[in-house]
């Protein structure tokens, strides 16, 4: 199996910034790498300029919507006595919560 | 190569780690649903810079700041989002604060070593660091 190559390369690319404590939340725990987030405020072909804040926000803010999003599809889970997440559980919660309706149509 | 704004995915093991972290012990993920909840994370950065980008033009700005980001989420109804966000930028921005003192102290140490202490020009620290500042706080984004 080639899996472990690539997903051990990725760790290794990731394992510059987080400390991996069980702090719930401010500032610690997993961290997008900025310039992963910045290729894609520059694929807006209205933004000129965005400074490293607002870059950072957006990281963080995405972060927050990862464990958004997996926490509200894991009640479907629940709810069908599973313990694996499957897409399902992710198709039900974008179609029950009102703020996920904008992922409508687009993770196909 | 024409590649999709959506697919420019954020890192597979950063974002498994997130999901691992916000579910309980015991709690798996299938391949699928972490590959979905990573371009889901995708295309919530576009939207929300889309949307940040509407609040800086609204304020006739070129610059897409933190501010911005934050009105944002309070147009896609993420404010629960507002409060931890704001605390993490504190933080982003002592760190940030932080480093440049770091180098300044450094340059300045280097400087002192260089030139007689009596002939230090003030002047010279001040442009240096409006330099500096302006290479970290904005990136032109060429499109």
């Amino acid at each position: 199996m080639a899996a472990a190559g690539p997903e051990a390369a990725a760790a290794a690319e990731d394992a510059g910034g987080s400390g991996a404590g069980p702090c719930a939340g401010a500032a610690r725990g997993a961290r997008l790498p900025l310039a992963r987030v910045k290729a894609l405020v520059k694929a807006d072909p209205d933004v000129s300029l965005a400074s490293q804040e607002a870059v950072f926000v957006l990281a963080r803010a995405a972060e927050l919507f990862v464990e958004t999003i997996a926490k509200d599809a894991y009640v479907y889970a629940q709810q069908g006595k599973r313990k694996t997440l499957q897409r399902k559980d992710l198709d039900n919660a974008i179609e029950a919560v009102d703020e996920f309706a904008f992922l409508e149509g687009t993770l196909d | 190569m024409a590649e999709r704004p959506e697919d420019l995915n954020l890192p597979n093991a950063v974002i498994t780690r997130i999901i691992k972290e916000a579910l309980p012990d015991g709690v798996n993920i299938s391949k699928e649903a972490r590959s979905a909840i990573s371009r889901a994370a995708s295309v919530f950065v576009l939207y929300a810079t889309s949307c940040a980008n509407n609040f800086a033009m609204k304020g006739k700005r070129k610059t897409l700041n933190a501010g911005d980001v934050l009105s944002a989420m309070e147009e896609m109804e993420f404010q629960r989002f507002i409060a931890p966000l704001k605390e993490s930028l504190e933080v982003y921005r002592r760190e940030q604060k932080g480093k440049k003192e770091a180098r300044k102290d450094k340059d300045r140490k280097a400087d002192s070593e260089e030139q007689d202490k009596s002939r230090e020009d003030d002047n010279d620290d001040d442009d240096e660091r409006m330099e500096e500042e302006e290479q970290n706080d904005e990136e032109e984004v060429d499109n």
